[in-house]
């Protein structure tokens, strides 16, 4: 039996690891010292429950996460603001990998540019790079800060900005160890050679089938885990037959020893598991949050809970409604003809990535767990 | 520094044709020296090289006594053969310069051949030197001979101990490139460092330490009292002519002692850092091999990837680059990001705690649509935010809450006035007829209450006691067999054993 104090910090190792699979020395001292105090229990159990691999050593830990779910778009690489990276952000990332992965132990943001710049003139790679505009500019700056941020990079001297201005240069140490840890697919992508876009991401996501019984069940149960612990809501309408057989009958045991290591809460319903933090800290995506986004979302939840399902005409036109009625708590400009769309689509994506609703067809279509937010009658408590 | 004139070009023979051979020929001069030895003839030198006293001999010894590395005198020695007799018969000895000239080569290819091994066993010879420096400064009247003799053998031991240790710093700075897999070179290069951190590192550490503190103690010492005295004795080697003028005696003092200043500072900086900025030699050696071992880590790791067979990383980011450029869509490409980095951070769904109460009664097989739903603040459901936001306060004009505060602690400071006054009994009363206080007056009460309970021991029945502000003194006493009473307020009803009360306002005028 474990202490109470030795449990606490063991889900507190656990839960840096989930919201940050990578971390360094300078950015996270205090996890990163958790997570190597019971690196042993970590590393057995993630081995055992998930089959994910945990490396750590003096300067990093690295959780090598694996997507549980292929399908799943709602993870993006996100930037400053937290806008979502778009393809050409994505293509210099991978670049400034190839480059960095042939740097010696120093580089500046100069010579980082210039690699890339002959590394995207390469004639197989369909992409036109050529630095030329401030925005291009900008889109390698925030590729390299998202390396800084990763602890790929460590700026020595200088800043981005004067960059940006064309007006100067950074120096930055390039640590390799780190860099060593990025890819986290089973296979290395460039010994796949299939065609198509589809075929790729299954060849690098596809795990060695099992060939005995043990070993299919242990594959079962490490692929339900890694879906409990990943995403919000697991509906049984999305697993495979197997899948729903496994959980049918061992849903108490994950269940029972996801509580224990991290200190989520599974909420079980007839038509799935959420397994929710009364914390509310492990996830990028909140929910109640506060401010005109989150404010929306609560009610276009509230809206979708009562109706099911709404067109997204119907939606937009509550949207502007809720506007009109909440413009001294709002932020400027949302009663303005057509700010409804960008305040919809917003409270929309958050929705989905909570697969709390689904996006078709011109409608919107909420989910079994939406019904969370429906309204109840207040309970005013101390009259 | 007096150049050689025209005519003397010791070095000549290195650019010319054979300079193998001349080597070899002033090679066996030098060696011959080493015998004291001074004249060679020809055919010794024939000998002594293992070849036939010819002709090719004869004009490379003249060769060089042309160029001034040889001198030739008439031999008038005995002769044994005609053809001897007939022949210029010289004897041939190394000139100043061509000793010189010899010199110079030798120290440059030890120089160059030199492995930049380290001695560990110089440190402790300069820790061993310098601990008789100590004891001998702290004589009044140092033996100058001892002290010039610890000297000389010091900066010898330190040169060389410098010089092995550049050698090495360049050789391990040799940016090294196992890229090719060169693993034979790989682990010789590994051995060696090991064997230089085993044997040299560790002892830095520890004679360093000793070393310099061991420099320190003689600054306190006056060092330079020590360097005097042997710059006197070189300057006396230096002027040995009586005739000679005490001027240039004392110039030969000064640049002696200038130089050996000057290698007293090297040897400070070798151990003493002074400061961040100028880090010693020996911390930098430190840092150096530290370096090392960091590079030959990552070799290390590099060297097995490849033999793991790993695919190569920047073919495969170069692989992702053409990937995420032949993606249909942005959601496929964010889909590509998420299986390939796996950077992403968990996503969960949060509960309240008053609704993870609510769902303890509810089964595991409820829909969600049948189960509680999140109980969600009013106020933020209301105006999307936890806090009440009133309108900002833009100019900080704190006038008006300043009066406001004197305004609040007047009214709190008569309201209690007011409660005290109230509650001040006129002599010994019963607790149930305290019925009909105010609020405030009764919360007065109540903590003058619970200091007079707190005051009394088990088992008394009577107690007295200032009330924590020290403002009012309570006297309280059980009264036996008075049953329950209680007290009507306007914050509810207090029942409790009857108590005969007395409350004196201490800060009411008498």
């Amino acid at each position: 039996m474990i202490g109470d104090e030795e449990r606490v910090q063991r889900r507190a190792a656990l839960r840096a690891l989930l919201a940050r699979p990578l971390l360094t020395a300078e950015r996270d001292p205090e996890a990163l010292l958790l997570v190597r105090r019971h690196v042993t229990e970590l590393r057995d159990w993630l081995a055992r429950e998930t089959g994910w691999r945990l490396m750590v050593d003096s300067a990093t830990a690295r959780l090598f996460k694996t997507a549980p779910d292929a399908r799943d778009a709602t993870h993006p690489a996100r930037g400053k603001a937290g806008e979502p990276y778009g393809r050409r952000r994505y293509v210099l990332f991978c670049l400034a990998l190839v480059t960095l992965e042939r740097a010696d132990a120093q580089t500046t943001l100069g010579r980082l540019a210039e690699e890339v710049l002959s590394a995207a003139a390469e004639p197989e790679l369909d992409f036109t790079f050529t630095l030329d505009t401030r925005a291009e500019r900008a889109d390698l700056v925030a590729v390299v800060r998202m390396l800084l941020d990763w602890g790929v990079l460590r700026r020595v001297a200088g800043d981005e900005e004067a960059y940006l201005s064309a007006t100067g240069d950074v120096l930055y140490d390039v640590r390799r160890p780190v860099l060593a840890t990025l890819l986290t697919g089973a296979r290395g992508p460039s010994t796949i050679s299939a065609p198509s876009f589809e075929e790729r991401l299954t060849e690098l996501m596809a795990e060695p089938v099992a060939d005995t019984d043990d070993l299919r069940n242990q594959a079962l149960r490490r692929r339900l885990t890694r879906k409990l612990l990943e995403d919000p809501v697991i509906y049984l309408a999305d697993l495979d037959e197997a899948e729903r057989a496994y959980l049918a009958s061992q849903r108490h045991a994950i269940v029972r020893r996801l509580e224990e290591a991290t200190g989520l809460v599974a909420e079980v319903r007839a038509e799935g598991i959420a397994m929710v933090d009364p914390e509310d800290q492990l996830t990028d995506v909140r929910m109640p949050e506060q401010y005109t986004d989150g404010h929306v979302t609560l009610l276009v939840a509230e809206q979708l809970a009562v109706h099911g399902e709404l067109t997204l005409e119907e939606l937009k036109a509550f949207v502007r409604q809720a506007a009109r009625e909440h413009t001294s708590f709002w932020r400027k400009g949302v009663t303005e003809p057509g700010a409804e769309t960008g305040l919809l689509a917003t409270a929309l994506d958050k929705l989905t990535a909570l697969r709390l609703v689904r996006v078709a067809d011109g409608a919107a279509v909420g989910l079994p767990a939406i019904a969370r937010y429906a309204l109840a009658e207040p309970v005013i408590k101390g009259q | 520094m007096a150049f050689p004139s025209q005519e003397h070009q010791p070095f000549a023979h290195l650019s010319a044709p054979n300079a193998a051979f001349y080597r070899e020929i002033l090679r066996a001069f030098a060696r011959a020296k080493e015998r004291f030895i001074v004249h060679l003839r020809p055919e010794d030198v024939a000998a002594e090289l293992r070849r036939d006293n010819d002709d090719a001999l004869a004009q490379a010894l003249d060769k060089l006594r042309e160029w001034g590395n040889l001198r030739a005198d008439a031999d008038t020695g005995r002769v044994t053969s005609v053809e001897d007799f007939h022949r210029k018969r010289y004897l041939f000895q190394l000139t100043h310069a061509g000793q010189a000239a010899e010199q110079a080569i030798s120290f440059y290819e030890d120089a160059i051949g030199k492995r930049g091994a380290l001695q560990s066993v110089a440190l402790g010879d300069i820790a061993e030197q310098l601990q008789s420096l100590v004891i001998l400064a702290r004589d009044a009247d140092p033996d100058p001979a001892r002290a010039h003799l610890l000297l000389l053998s010091l900066s010898d031991r330190f040169s060389s101990l410098a010089d092995n240790a550049q050698a090495f710093m360049a050789s391990l700075r040799r940016a090294i490139d196992f890229s090719d897999g060169d693993v034979a070179g790989f682990i010789a290069y590994k051995e060696r460092l090991i064997d230089y951190i085993n044997r040299f590192i560790a002892d830095l550490a520890n004679s360093g330490a000793r070393i310099a503190t061991l420099l320190s103690e003689l600054d306190r010492f006056d060092h330079d009292r020590l360097l005097r005295l042997a710059a006197r004795r070189e300057a006396a080697d230096a002027v040995p002519d009586e005739e000679e003028t005490a001027e240039a005696y004392v110039r030969a003092e000064e640049a002696a002692f200038a130089s050996w200043s000057n290698r007293w500072r090297g040897l400070r900086d070798w151990f003493v850092s002074t400061g961040a900025g100028r880090p010693s030699q020996a911390r930098l050696l430190r840092q150096a091999a530290i370096t090392a071992i960091k590079q030959l880590i990552d070799t290390v790791g590099l060297l097995n990837e490849r033999r793991s067979g790993r695919s190569d990383r920047s073919a495969d980011f170069r692989a992702l680059a053409r990937w995420f450029a032949e993606a249909p869509d942005e959601a496929a490409a964010h889909r590509l990001w998420r299986a390939a980095f796996g950077l992403t951070p968990s996503r969960h769904l949060t509960v309240t705690a008053a609704t993870l109460e609510e769902w303890h009664e509810v089964d595991a097989g409820v829909p969600w649509s049948e189960a509680p739903p999140i109980r969600i603040s009013p106020q933020l459901r209301r105006t999307g935010s936890y806090e009440r936001r009133g309108k900002p306060n833009k100019v900080a004009d704190r006038s008006q809450a300043r009066r406001l505060l004197v305004e609040q602690a007047e009214r709190e400071a008569s309201e209690t006035a007011a409660a005290r006054a109230a509650l001040r009994t006129d002599g010994p009363v019963l607790l149930s007829e305290l019925n009909g206080l105010d609020p405030r007056a009764f919360r007065l009460f109540l903590g003058l209450l619970g200091d007079a309970l707190a005051a009394r021991r088990p088992g008394e029945t009577e107690v007295k006691t200032v009330s924590a502000d020290g403002s009012m003194e309570i006297r309280l006493t059980l009264v036996p067999h008075g049953g329950k009473v209680e007290i009507h307020t306007e914050d509810g009803v207090l029942t409790g054993p009857e108590h005969v009360i007395e409350i004196t306002d201490l800060t009411a005028g008498p």
